[in-house]
């Protein structure tokens, strides 16, 4: 976890937008900022570039969560497409619907198949991908950046460390190859 | 390489209205919480015309229309749009946990495509997929998929046509692709095939595409005295 943290500094003094006048919203939570802050004592928010640039982020077996200013981003995996064939249909939540780890937060279709999106974390609905009603396709062009789904906030940080990391992620799906 | 052949419990329902096979899917559905217990349910359906997730093609109007001609509608889970389903056309509810074949439901959906294909040319129907999920004759669809997977579970599955009133089909535009017609198994053999003659082979197919044992399974106790609904 250690090396991760330093990973990620590392990203972050690099190409960090300075983001100060924009605050977290108050359902954020401070542990998440003590692993992000930088070496002078300034707090920043982090942008998800900076996340990216060290890899993918936490992963659930079939999210990923990027982070943006204490937000994070659901976006369907890229090794999940293979499976699911194209999507022609993505149904959201509202915004301002809470969920909890592991409820239903929408639904895609693909190849006559409905299959449910279960939610990875605890928080809040803050957004979601209007873009999907009229192009589900971008959700398999482009699933962590144009064909995102929702955004919403992290109200139990401990969830995120019970997600799989990249390592743990890649394991496991070479597990169901076998 | 041969790995253990999931065992999977062929259930009979016979006909039964749209609702009553939706409980029964669910009871199947359940039965997978306490470990894998795969189920392939077979049945027809009294009529009914059925819409899955994508709701907004069809307005309540348009499905109380629907109703007038003497069929039940049914908003549903499962991916695809409208279809209808009724006396004559064999139902097949595969209740599969992924987990024991592969975690892929576009897997999933081509090996039940095949399974179809492989039944059809059994009989002496040559069918095909296309870029439209389901089975073809040329232009026609014999054989209509919609699925739902929720955790690796499946329900819903397919509804092959074998001596159905295709006249039912007039009244929609059968899973929204225009231009398109329908068929069936009696109507491609220009004889009488009906879904006992049907069945056998439909589980030879599809113990051999899902490399799967099957075995006689029972219908679960009816509930006794007249439902709530």
């Amino acid at each position: 976890m250690k090396m991760a943290m330093r990973a990620a500094l590392r990203c972050l003094s690099g190409n960090f937008p300075p983001r100060l006048s924009r605050l977290s919203p108050p359902a954020l939570v401070p542990a998440t900022r003590l692993l992000y802050g930088n070496r002078s004592g300034c707090w920043r928010t982090f942008s998800t570039t900076s996340v990216h640039c060290k890899g993918k982020e936490k992963q659930s077996k079939t999210s990923s969560s990027t982070r943006e200013q204490g937000w994070t981003q659901l976006s369907m995996r890229t090794d999940n497409h293979e499976a699911l064939g194209d999507v022609v249909y993505c149904g959201l939540p509202e915004v301002g619907q809470r969920l909890e780890q592991m409820d239903e937060f929408g639904a895609l279709e693909s190849v006559k198949a409905a299959s449910e999106l279960y939610s990875p974390l605890t928080g809040e609905v803050t957004a979601i991908n209007t873009e999907l009603a009229e192009n589900p396709g971008l959700v398999n062009k482009s699933c962590y950046a144009d064909g995102w789904l929702i955004k919403m906030t992290i109200e139990k940080p401990e969830e995120l460390e019970k997600l799989m990391d990249q390592p743990a992620y890649d394991k496991f799906i070479k597990s169901l190859e076998e | 390489m041969q790995t253990n052949r999931p065992l999977v419990e062929v259930v009979r329902l016979g006909l039964v209205s749209y609702q009553e096979g939706l409980r029964l899917q669910q009871v199947f559905v359940n039965r997978h919480r306490s470990g894998p217990a795969h189920a392939l349910l077979l049945c027809q359906h009294t009529p009914v015309y059925t819409t899955g997730i994508r709701h907004k093609p069809y307005p309540g109007p348009l499905l109380e229309k629907l109703c007038l001609l003497g069929a039940d509608v049914h908003r549903t889970n499962r991916g695809g749009l409208i279809t209808f389903h009724g006396p004559g056309q064999l139902v097949c509810y595969p209740v599969l946990n992924l987990g024991s074949f592969r975690k892929s439901v576009r897997w999933y959906v081509g090996q039940l495509e095949k399974t179809v294909i492989t039944l059809c040319s059994r009989l002496g129907v040559e069918a095909a997929t296309s870029p439209h999920t389901g089975v073809w004759v040329g232009d026609n669809k014999i054989c209509a998929i919609g699925i739902h997977c929720g955790r690796y579970i499946t329900s819903h599955g397919l509804a092959l046509n074998c001596n159905t009133d295709l006249s039912w089909f007039s009244h929609i535009v059968p899973c929204g692709i225009e231009g398109k017609g329908v068929t069936s198994l009696s109507r491609e053999l220009q004889r009488d095939v009906s879904v006992e003659e049907t069945i056998p082979h439909l589980l030879d197919a599809f113990a051999e595409h899902f490399l799967c044992q099957l075995t006689e399974g029972e219908r679960p106790e009816q509930n006794s005295g007249v439902s709530s609904t």
